[in-house]
């Protein structure tokens, strides 16, 4: 509040001073509180945050990588042997190798707000993750590629938008949702088995 | 519409806390209610008159301050101390009473629309007042607009700057201008006041 008629600037007209005169402060003519403590007594309580809502999201993105390691080892067992014994060699490429970038997006409200642990962990993960797609059948990479480019440009325009409005908490979720789905492929990927029993259908 | 003004103010008096917003803020994010209680008590207030004089309601205004408050509290983890509470709550409750209004018919303005209309509509056009009738500053203020009334309240009687009332209203900087203007011109003649140079 820095531009204020009110605190003086137009003292001396009449119509400024009359808005001067009118009091900021009007009670309620019923008691509110009692309908909204009944509202709130309803909601969980409030979980301080500290000052970046996206350092305090690393346990739930590191409990999402947690998950999804876990989730990929078992699959990866379960289907290893019924995958070996389906799938056949995968036709020679006729399909030219995919441009689309792999790197991790430089994102404007990045994933360095979540912390070096958190960069770290990911960055390993991409590592494994290009290792492993280079081994792909070309029509799977180019797939995979192609997803994690839409991911990636997606949790690139949330976050420039999240910039712009830091506290909202709809973007604040979408951004963290797009982090884990991405992470989430880049562990799929990583756990793939390896070149000949690779399964064309991803 | 009357204010009331005062009404309970002696109540409000007695409820002002010693502790300051913010370490009532913080022990509110802890979950306790009885911080947020003292929060509720020193704001209300003037929550309940920015909501009423924007939406000329009482009971509209008062929806529209519990709403704030709920609201409020479960954002409260958002709250980042860049701006004083007071400040955050009313952005919220400038956000309740435009929502009250789109969903109940009240046509919103885009910014052509309000700056096309603050220039062109002529004084004399808007049918909320009896001509030649001379009003104090608060009926005056209920007969503007809602897009004028909605600036001058919050810029001329709540002190925000141009900047803060067009981010709050979702309108540009130049069509808050245009607004005021629009509602101190308005507001001079229908309270019997000479015009300045500037209007």
């Amino acid at each position: 509040m820095n531009e204020t008629p009110k605190n003086g600037n137009r003292g001396r007209d009449p119509l400024d001073a009359a808005l001067a005169s009118l009091p900021e402060d009007v009670a309620p003519e019923r008691d509110l509180w009692s309908g909204i403590r009944a509202q709130i007594e309803q909601t969980p309580i409030v979980a301080p945050r500290s000052a970046s809502p996206l350092q305090a999201n690393w346990f739930r993105l590191a409990a999402a990588v947690l998950l999804v390691l876990a989730t990929s080892f078992v699959t990866y067992y379960v289907t290893r042997q019924s995958m070996q014994q389906q799938i056949a060699q995968t036709p020679p490429a006729s399909l030219p190798a995919p441009q689309v970038t792999s790197q991790p997006a430089s994102f404007n409200f990045g994933t360095e707000r979540l912390g070096a642990s958190y960069v770290n962990a990911r960055a390993e993960l991409d590592k494994r993750f290009q290792e492993r797609v280079a081994s792909l059948p070309p029509a799977t990479r180019s797939k995979v590629e192609k997803n994690l480019a839409d991911l990636r440009r997606a949790a690139a325009e949330i976050s420039a938008t999240l910039a712009e409005h830091p506290s909202d908490p709809l973007l604040q979720d979408l951004l963290m949702s797009t982090y884990q789905s991405e992470l989430q492929l880049l562990a799929n990927v990583s756990e793939l088995p390896t070149a000949s029993s690779m399964r064309t259908d991803l | 519409m009357t204010t009331g003004a005062g009404t309970h103010s002696s109540a409000l008096m007695a409820d002002r806390s010693p502790l300051s917003d913010s370490a009532l803020v913080a022990a509110a994010r802890k979950g306790d209610m009885k911080a947020f209680e003292r929060l509720y008590r020193l704001h209300s207030g003037k929550v309940m008159g920015l909501c009423l004089r924007m939406t000329r309601r009482r009971d509209v205004a008062e929806d529209c301050v519990q709403q704030t408050f709920i609201r409020a509290w479960r954002s409260l983890a958002a709250f980042e101390g860049r701006s004083a509470f007071g400040t955050w709550l009313h952005r919220i409750a400038v956000n309740e009473v435009l929502t009250h209004q789109r969903n109940h018919g009240t046509r919103a303005e885009s910014d052509d629309e309000a700056v096309a209309d603050a220039q062109d509509t002529p004084v004399e056009s808007h049918r909320d007042y009896d001509a030649g009738e001379v009003m104090d500053v608060e009926r005056a203020l209920a007969t503007l607009p809602p897009g004028s009334r909605h600036v001058v309240v919050l810029q001329a009687v709540y002190g925000y700057s141009h900047e803060e009332v067009a981010d709050m209203l979702g309108i540009a900087v130049g069509t808050c201008k245009a607004q005021l203007h629009r509602g101190r011109r308005l507001l001079r003649e229908r309270m019997g006041l000479p015009e300045t140079a500037d209007e």
